[in-house]
């Protein structure tokens, strides 16, 4: 049986496997349930810039956005100043795709894709808001302004509970372009399975799993406390053996 | 990821020669060239010329920073409209115009015996560079 559907999103009774580079971890989680199945697409419209708002140029100074939803020629949002996705009615109105660590959604996850048009704007993404998480050995800090460490029209995440995303975008044509955003998500319900041998064994790929490797070259404090609060630890080192599995299950909470 | 982008531009009915300022349903405003992004391409699938006879030119500069970017341009295509009415050109295989270091661009000219309106409309594509 397929582990992803047409959509790219992980089917019922799957696993998937998000890694973090900057640990060398993964998180293993079975999928439940998807809440949104039938329902994957979400047209959330206009890149949620106002007129009057602020960017960084590319070359010098900055730039204003003539009108909403419009990113002007030469331009970016700067770092700590990425994109957020407001919805009434959200958890956190201000940032749809966040949940809290606690409580009942610890065991939802948001898998989703961003798609923005027109395609070759950069896209990039801070985690958590204000962090680039993109480099070259370590040392180079790339990102949308720079000439590597971005995406043009299309980023995947996954969002873990209790750390704010930042979408960061730049334009380097010279045409002032009007935005659209859609968004091809799944809300799932995941377990961490309890089964030692079978995490060692998606590990070692010889279990299949939807693997998605995180732009998380930088792992904050912000994130490992997110982590410990939802999960009770970092992850799965990819090299563990049962045994260490066996003791990070111990303090698993979902 | 390739986006196909129309573009629209009018001559302006009283110049003999001129530079189109191109718009679109993605374009806030209008321009009067559009430069290709580092490690893309342009790729011009189909131009349509209506109205009066007119020549249409796609020229391309390597640095659109430069102090008089379009002083020697390269001129990539010559479409002629003969007479009034109407031409379509559907390329096959389209016109290219890469993105090095993202300071390449291209614009669209005119050229009328006798100065009168005409429209065009290109289909442009940008895609990656390796695509």
């Amino acid at each position: 049986m397929a582990v992803v559907d047409e959509l790219g999103l992980v089917v019922e009774g799957q696993y998937l496997t998000v890694f973090i580079p900057a640990t060398y971890k993964a998180f293993v989680f079975q999928v439940i349930s998807r809440l949104n199945r039938g329902y994957e697409v979400f047209d959330y419209g206009l890149i949620p810039l106002s007129t009057g708002d602020t960017l960084a140029s590319l070359d010098t100074g900055s730039v204003t956005v003539p009108e909403d939803g419009v990113v002007p020629a030469r331009s970016m949002t700067p770092l700590g100043s990425g994109i957020q996705f407001p919805l009434d009615g959200a958890y956190d109105e201000t940032d749809m795709w966040y949940i809290p660590p606690e409580s009942d959604y610890a065991n939802r996850l948001f898998h989703e894709k961003t798609k923005v048009t027109p395609a070759f704007l950069k896209l990039g993404v801070e985690i958590p808001s204000g962090v680039e998480q993109s480099f070259f050995q370590t040392k180079v800090s790339g990102g949308i302004d720079k000439d590597f460490g971005f995406r043009r029209g299309e980023i995947e995440l996954v969002h873990f509970p209790g750390i704010h995303y930042r979408l960061r975008v730049a334009n380097d044509t010279n045409l002032n372009v009007y935005t659209y955003v859609r968004f091809i998500y799944a809300e799932y319900v995941v377990r961490i399975p309890k089964d030692a041998s079978l995490i060692c064994n998606i590990l070692r790929r010889k279990i299949p799993s939807y693997w998605l490797s995180m732009p998380i070259q930088k792992c904050e404090e912000e994130i490992r406390r997110a982590f410990e609060k939802a999960y009770g630890f970092e992850g799965f080192p990819i090299t563990a053996t049962e045994e260490e599995i066996e003791e990070i299950l111990k303090k698993a909470k979902i | 990821m390739g986006e196909l982008v129309t573009f629209h531009g009018k001559t302006d009915g009283s110049s003999t020669e001129g530079v189109f300022e191109l718009e679109s349903d993605i374009l806030h405003g209008t321009v009067s060239y559009i430069r290709i992004p580092k490690g893309m391409k342009a790729k011009i699938w189909a131009k349509r010329i209506g109205g009066a006879a007119c020549d249409l030119i796609v020229e391309y500069t390597h640095d659109v920073t430069a102090a008089d970017p379009w002083a020697s341009p390269t001129t990539m295509e010559l479409e002629s409209l003969s007479s009034s009415g109407e031409l379509k050109i559907e390329k096959r295989r389209p016109i290219i115009l890469r993105g090095f270091t993202g300071k390449e661009a291209f614009r669209v000219k005119w050229k009328q015996s006798t100065a009168a309106e005409s429209h065009i409309a290109l289909e442009v594509e940008f895609d990656e560079l390796d695509s």
